[in-house]
């Protein structure tokens, strides 16, 4: 088992208002100030096994980003039992990362070497990152320039070459053109061939059912379902419904 | 890890000096053209004590390098924050990192003093130069305390970096760095010396100008300061660091 959690719960303070400076924390200290805990994560299980891809599905607000970021040691849980047993790669947030004021050269070298590349494999690896990203034409050209679709290709080629044992992916092949996304497909189906584990988001129930044998359905910081790719995917399209509909 | 930081170090450096023609060597030449410039207006327009410009060249340029290390170290996670969300790492790196291209100017600046004292004869001996490295050694450790508890802060107080400008503005007049330390009465020593610019300063002064080294004890007190800077800036960044991700 490369991950196991148990009973994880997040909550986040909201205070009723916002103080983050000196200054507004000074002049309102008279004033008493109530706060809302808002759980964004009560009770989450998960175990993921090595070389499996397990999906993960859930309306917006439903605690999945909360949970990538807990499992990728982004955020820390307030309770619960966390083991992760493994080198995890996520890529999560596309469209921001970069430094605008780099090229895309430095940028892989700094994005690769902070996702775990050393940096000569990063040197190495640079034109094929590139390459994957279709950006080779624009390697000296600074990031602040690159529409974000360009960026976020180059997200997923640096991500798709740093992993090492589990990717983490916040709604895969959500970007590029159909030619891209293709490539994307191609890329995880040879990570997987390949032994790597990964977790995969979406709100997409064709890419659940299509890559995820087992998946878990999230609501309201809760896991209300456990099952295949195609059990969650029908279940979630209801969940989606039943939202709209009300 | 270290890839990492060789390339934060790098990285920072380049985009430092963007825009510029020549922005590696102008970021040289910076500091040695500030360094000709007091020389010269404190030998030849405003003649004063020997060794007064020196002393003045040397103070400035170390007290710069605190005031720029500091001011970058501290908004250093804020300003990497696209970085923190995107992989686990030790997040202290980009502390680090941040309070080393300032190290660089200083450098330049401390080769330049140098060169000037060789001219004039009076290069330092092996011991005096060591002594000057362990003393921006400890100059560079005392930034990095600091900054490792200021980083974690500012994600939480956004006027902090405003707070801090005033601090080393009113700081720099502190320190005996346009003043010999001598004008003031011996009771109010002690007190310049709790500005940690202050005694990094008298010390360097002391060995490459003067060519006396400190009392064993002011080493001592000098290393203790050092250890309890970096251990407070640990022990904060230690206990408010793990939030910062959820702050930016």
């Amino acid at each position: 088992m490369l991950i196991e959690a148990h009973s994880l719960r997040k909550s986040f303070l909201i205070p009723s208002e916002q103080r983050r400076t000196i200054r507004e924390h000074v002049l309102g200290a008279l004033r008493r100030r109530s706060f809302e805990r808002i759980h964004v994560l009560d009770g989450v299980d998960l175990e993921l096994r090595a070389g499996e891809t397990l999906g993960i599905m859930g309306r917006n607000g439903s605690g999945k980003t909360t949970l990538l970021k807990i499992l990728c040691g982004i955020y820390r849980p307030d309770s619960g039992d966390l083991r992760v047993r493994a080198s995890i790669t996520p890529l999560l947030e596309l469209g921001i990362g970069w430094n605008p004021d780099l090229d895309a050269v430095d940028n892989v070298l700094l994005m690769g070497t902070i996702m775990g590349m050393s940096l000569a494999e990063a040197r190495r690896a640079v034109g094929e990152i590139l390459d994957f990203a279709q950006v080779e034409r624009f390697a000296n050209l600074e990031l602040k320039h690159y529409s974000s679709g360009m960026a976020a290709r180059l997200a997923y080629a640096v991500a798709f070459r740093a992993v090492r044992e589990v990717l983490v992916i916040d709604e895969i092949f959500a970007v590029g053109d159909v030619g891209f996304k293709a490539r994307c497909e191609a890329r995880y189906l040879e990570l997987a061939a390949a032994g790597h584990t990964t977790l995969l988001v979406s709100h997409d129930p064709r890419t659940i059912e299509s890559f995820c044998p087992r998946a878990l359905l999230l609501d309201a910081g809760h896991v209300v379902l456990e099952g295949s790719g195609a059990e969650v995917a029908e279940a979630y399209v209801e969940l989606a419904r039943r939202a709209s509909a009300a | 890890m270290a890839g990492a930081l060789w390339t934060l170090v790098r990285t920072d450096f380049k985009v430092r000096y963007h825009g510029t023609a020549m922005g590696f060597v102008w970021a040289m030449l910076k500091p040695l053209a500030m360094f000709i410039v007091l020389m010269s207006v404190f030998t030849f327009v405003f003649p004063s004590k020997p060794d007064y410009a020196l002393n003045l060249v040397l103070g400035l340029f170390l007290y710069d390098y605190f005031q720029e290390a500091t001011k970058t170290g501290l908004v250093s996670l804020h300003s990497k924050g696209y970085l923190i969300g995107r992989s686990r790492f030790p997040r202290w790196i980009l502390v680090v990192a941040s309070t080393a291209n300032p190290l660089v100017v200083v450098a330049t600046a401390s080769a330049a003093i140098l060169a000037c004292l060789a001219f004039a004869g009076r290069m330092p001996a092996p011991l005096p130069l060591a002594l000057y490295l362990l003393y921006v050694l400890c100059f560079s450790l005392i930034v990095v305390g600091f900054s490792l508890a200021s980083s974690v802060l500012f994600v939480r107080y956004r006027d902090l970096n405003q707070v801090w400008e005033v601090v080393v503005q009113a700081g720099l007049f502190v320190a005996p760095i346009i003043y010999p330390i001598d004008v003031l009465p011996e009771r109010f020593h002690r007190l310049v010396y709790l500005w940690p610019p202050s005694s990094v300063i008298e010390f360097s002064r002391s060995v490459l100008i003067e060519g006396v080294p400190p009392s064993l004890r002011a080493h001592l007190l000098l290393g203790a300061a050092t250890a309890a800077s970096l251990a407070a800036g640990i022990l904060i960044y230690r206990r408010l660091g793990p939030s910062v991700p959820e702050h930016l």
